[in-house]
């Protein structure tokens, strides 16, 4: 079956490029596209425990009359077809329920706040909410639409770190891309992480689509980021360590996206693969 | 760091494991707390907000008052917390039925501010919807911070309002009936017992925090015979005083969503409307647990016509506080009028019959709430509960049985479905457990899919697909294109039979020219009421289902007859 | 216990998306953690009972599933063996000197020949091109433990009455131990006569051993044509 990606239209120019990112993702990855087309500035999502209510700006209600237009003209650019979602279900009468069973979403950096604010280092909050309930992963795209041509697997050796490195195995499945993977040692050695790859039985997989491990022995994280090629897109798993250590220490993925403008894609805590 | 983390999943703590009651049992105690507290803390503040706007309650320009507090309260709901208008009940049962409860943060805390506003300020609308609204979302949200699953959930999602209406009324059988007649619907023994042990918590957070008082006491009434035989009249009057309060509550939604302003100007042309009234009629102003008070001791002393008048002076401020983007609900209001309604049959009957020895009219004004809260919610029960427990009289309960069932069956006979139903309904949401519309919703296609067919390609030859014909259970055979794999239409068995046996068609024919291209299908995420009926107007057992153009699987009776048989089984017995 | 969600909806026969919507739901005793369901076997085995669905852990599963299969030509024309010069004059003495060497010590070889006869009476077995397929009406399910094809060459050609009217110079005994079973057999066979070369080959008289190998030929032969 199709994967399919969920797309939140905003028809701005800003939006555009959004949607550009989502169009060339689809096109890579061989999934469907679904785009959803705001009819109320906020809507839930239902998700396994946890219901986000989704408060978007007013931007994303810009002149509804050529919104559907305007999406059409950049799936005909990008020859894609794509479905628009009607949301069926409502909690109340402005208050639509989206569902919530895609297999990725796209987001903007900050979905809820102003455009402004959007910069490096900043994930709006209902973004993290997602990331963190969601058993999609979400795409979180640069702010100017950015092929890329490669996937960069960030492999800190956590359990979630695996299911980002497994997701990386699927993108590069099915877009043929070359898959490189970075891993920053923390007092570990190198083969603590062959230990991990080989608990997991992915030694066949890491040999057949990865083409470089790249291990950083010494330098900083930060420095060491600069090896990421620029189009590369970049997957890694979020939260994969309890709550008050994220308070206190920081996490990866925060050290990650306040570097880089790649295209990120983010495996969250509940990220399965169960198809 | 571990222990950190397993405390937030104490069910899988190997004593909860074994059998999860115990848990919800402690996770109830907490919740009836918390919802409890949030019901006290807004009696508290109406009670002060109250006070302080007393003050002004004599100058000329007061009757601005609710309509000030109506725009603050829609302001509040619509900018601040981004929520819908409206009482949130049908939020709460929708949750319930559709989600496992899920609920937002912000509910467990929004509808309480803006009601204080709305009530406070004088508005006529009730307190208990958004304190039920609260404690169902304090209970959600506890019910999430331990990783509870969707049946546990639901389950605390009725304690958090039972323990709400337990304290606000400092009436615990009334809370357990509540949220299980009214909010859960169903009536089973691994729901009441969480939910009567939070119903204890939040009343008994109410005694220590405010007293163990009865919320309206009243004298003894000796009832005579007579009287019950009067209680009919009382509930056809009630019965006509709800269904004209839900007809007014929806017409006035419907002139407002029309009115061409934002929503605060809207709630504030409505306060203000309400706010003249008041000028006339104080008695409709606020919650009005004041005057029901009053009422019920008897000592109201207005004459007839007035209080004629104030009966439709109240439902007319209830639907323009309410219809108009005000926030509250209809609980209180329920009361008051029912009380009013009650005052004015028991007037009417003492000047068309002045000998007869009626029974004092607070005892009237008594049953005719009931008859208005059972009237209004379709919740006989409820109603009985309420008026025993807040009344604290149980010598009331033959004709408060009798008016409750009457109100019932009346409103049941011309609105079909009870107020805080009615939205749900209309919208085909309404999923009580164990029915066929909860079935079908919880399933879904792709649970139902068949993947044993054999897909042809559409330029195969007769002669391969006879081959394929042996090798295959079922009559259908979807048929794709080579090259990209899209799903082109269906070839049925039956259709082809006459030319499967005619051996010079077997290299003249590929599949294309033979399969039925006009075929109804489905898609993953339609619904399943929606497939049925479809089947069942074009008088098919199965049909093909479609995911962006590629052919899945087939859905048909016969599979699902057998989930929803083993679905049923697994919702119903627990 | 612990197994994981696909096996899990294995082990109950169910789509993996129900098995998680009712975990989700609480409506079945496990608990998840992770990908993991973790669970009490006893108590699943119970509630699997009590709602009437199928409950077995992954390894018991895979012994039923041996039985099922169809038997294939060469393994039962193996059980069945191959005899050479079988005495007769005409249908009932030919058969009565076949099953007579039928290698199935447990079966009441009277009763057998009287339904072999009961069903040449109805129509002849003889199927043309000098083979005959003698076999009882019902299948032997409780006689048997296999099914088993009995190939007997005659001494000297009879008339079986047969479709062609050409005389009979070779049987297959058929008996098989399900229905299924015999028409799969009765199907594989009759491909094999189909084909002229082999009828030819059965005229050679072949001893068992070049039989078996070319039986083994034409069914592969057939088994690729069904793939």
């Amino acid at each position: 079956m199709d994967a399919q990606l969920f797309h939140i239209f905003r028809n701005t120019p800003l939006g555009r490029e959004t949607l550009l990112q989502s169009i060339y993702f689809c096109k890579k990855v061989g999934a469907s596209l679904i785009i959803y087309i705001p009819e109320f500035t906020k809507f839930l999502m239902y998700f396994e425990n946890d219901v986000v209510q989704i408060d978007l700006d007013n931007s994303y209600l810009t002149s509804p009359v050529t919104a559907l237009k305007h999406a059409k003209e950049l799936l005909d650019q990008g020859k894609i077809k794509a479905r628009f979602l009607e949301p069926k279900n409502f909690t109340a009468s402005t208050l639509p329920d989206i569902p919530t069973n895609f297999d990725f979403m796209c987001c903007p950096r900050s979905i809820s706040d102003l455009s402004s604010k959007i910069g490096l280092g900043y994930i709006g909050p209902r973004v993290r909410r997602i990331v963190n309930s969601a058993r999609f992963p979400v795409l979180i795209t640069s702010h100017v639409f950015k092929k890329w041509r490669s996937i960069a697997v960030f492999f800190g050796g956590s359990a979630n770190a695996v299911n980002a490195l497994k997701l990386g195995f699927r993108i590069s499945r099915a877009s043929e891309m070359p898959l490189s993977v970075y891993t920053h040692m923390e007092n570990a050695s190198k083969e603590s992480y062959e230990e991990i790859i080989k608990n997991e039985n992915l030694e066949e997989e890491m040999d057949h689509y990865v083409t470089e491990w790249h291990m950083f022995e010494r330098g900083k994280f930060e420095e060491n980021i600069y090896d990421v090629p620029h189009y590369a897109l970049v997957v890694l798993g979020a939260y994969g360590h309890g709550l008050i250590r994220n308070i206190f220490f920081g996490s990866k993925m925060e050290k990650i996206q306040s570097i880089i403008t790649n295209n990120l894609l983010i495996a969250g805590p509940k990220y399965a693969l169960t198809r | 760091m571990r222990i950190l983390r397993r405390w937030r999943h104490p069910a899988s703590w190997t004593i909860f494991r074994l059998d999860d009651r115990l848990l919800l049992i402690l996770i109830a105690v907490i919740v009836g707390t918390c919802s409890g507290l949030a019901a006290v803390a807004l009696n508290r503040s109406l009670i002060a907000m109250f006070e302080w706007l007393h003050h002004f309650r004599h100058y000329w320009w007061s009757f601005i008052m609710p309509a000030i507090g109506a725009a603050l309260s829609a302001l509040f709901l619509d900018k601040m917390v981004k929520e819908g208008a409206g009482h949130g009940v049908p939020e709460v049962i929708y949750s319930v039925s559709r989600y496992g409860g899920l609920m937002r943060f912000r509910s467990s805390f929004s509808r309480l501010i803006s009601s204080c506003l709305t009530i406070g300020s004088g508005g006529s609308a009730g307190p208990e919807a958004p304190v039920v609204m609260s404690g169902a979302a304090i209970g959600s949200n506890i019910a999430k911070l331990f990783s509870l699953n969707d049946r546990q959930r639901v389950t605390i999602v009725g304690c958090g309002a039972a323990g709400a209406i337990s304290s606000i009324f400092n009436a615990p059988i009334a809370g357990m009936v509540f949220s299980i007649e009214v909010i859960l619907g169903e009536w089973k023994a691994v729901n009441i017992v969480p939910i009567a042990i939070a119903s204890v918590a939040g009343t008994e957070i109410s005694r220590i925090l405010q007293g163990n008082q009865i919320a309206f006491s009243h004298r003894l009434f000796h009832i005579g015979h007579l009287d019950i035989v009067a209680c009919i009249g009382l509930a056809i009057i009630s019965a006509v005083a709800s269904v004209l309060l839900t007809r007014l509550l929806r017409s006035m939604h419907g002139v407002s969503k029309k009115a061409p302003f934002p929503i605060w100007v809207r709630a504030a042309a409505g306060g203000c409307a309400v706010g003249i009234i008041g000028i006339f009629l104080p008695i409709v102003l606020g919650e009005g647990y004041h005057p029901l008070r009053t009422m019920i001791e008897g000592a109201y002393t207005q004459g007839l016509g007035i209080v004629t008048l104030a009966v439709f002076a109240k439902i007319l401020a209830t639907s323009l506080t309410l219809g108009w983007g005000g926030s509250g609900g209809i609980f209180a209001p329920c009361l008051v009028i029912g009380s009013l309604a009650g005052l004015t049959y028991h007037r009417g009957l003492v000047l068309l019959w002045p000998s007869v020895p009626w029974v004092n009219e607070g005892c009237f004004a008594l049953l005719g709430m009931a008859g208005l809260i059972s009237g209004m919610l379709h919740a006989p029960l409820t109603g009985i509960f309420l008026i025993i427990e807040i009344t604290g009289g149980y010598e009331v309960i033959l004709p408060l049985i009798i008016v409750s069932v009457i109100s019932t069956t009346l409103c049941h006979y011309i609105e079909p479905v009870s107020f805080y139903l009615k939205e749900l309904v209309e919208k085909g949401q309404l999923l009580r457990p164990g029915t066929d519309a909860r079935v079908l919703s919880d399933l879904s296609v792709q649970e139902l899919l068949e993947k044993d067919c054999i897909i042809v390609k559409q330029n195969m030859l007769l002669r391969d697909f006879i081959n394929i014909i042996k090798k295959s259970h079922r009559n259908y055979f979807p048929v794709e294109d080579e090259n990209t794999g899209n799903f082109l239409g269906m070839i049925h068995l039956d259709d082809i039979r006459p030319y499967l046996f005619n051996p010079l068609m077997y290299d003249a024919v590929v599949l294309g020219q033979i399969m039925d291209t006009d075929v109804k299908v489905v898609y993953l995420d339609d619904d399943l009421s929606e497939v049925l009926r479809k089947m069942d107007v074009n008088r098919l057992f199965s049909m093909p289902v479609i995911a962006s153009r590629k052919f899945l699987g087939m859905i048909s009776k016969a599979t699902l007859l057998d989930k929803y048989r083993n679905e049923l089984m697994v919702q119903t017995d627990l | 216990m612990k197994l994981n969600l696909n096996d899990m909806a294995r082990c109950l026969d169910l789509p993996v998306s129900t098995v998680d919507r009712w975990i989700r739901q609480g409506r079945i005793p496990i608990h998840r953690s992770g990908n993991g369901c973790i669970f009490k076997e006893s108590i699943l085995e119970k509630w699997a009972f009590n709602h009437g669905l199928r409950f077995s852990l992954p390894n018991e599963e895979r012994k039923k599933e041996r039985n099922f299969g169809l038997t294939n030509l060469l393994p039962a024309m193996q059980v069945g063996g191959v005899f050479h010069d079988i005495k007769g004059d005409d249908v009932e003495s030919v058969l009565k000197s076949a099953v007579d060497k039928l290698p199935v010590p447990a079966i009441n070889k009277q009763g057998l020949y009287e339904r072999l006869l009961e069903r040449e009476a109805l129509t002849s077995t003889g199927i043309g091109k000098g083979v005959a397929i003698p076999h009882p009406r019902a299948s032997l399910p409780d006689e048997i433990d296999n099914s088993l094809i009995t190939t007997c060459f005659l001494e000297k050609p009879i008339d079986f009455e047969a479709v062609d009217d050409r005389a009979v110079f070779v049987m297959f005994i058929l008996l098989s131990t399900s229905i299924k079973n015999h028409l799969n057999l009765l199907s594989r066979l009759a491909f094999c006569v189909r084909d002229d070369s082999f009828v030819e080959f059965l005229r050679t008289y072949p001893d068992s051993s070049s039989l078996l190998s070319k039986i083994a030929d034409s069914e592969n032969l057939l088994d690729k044509v069904d793939n």
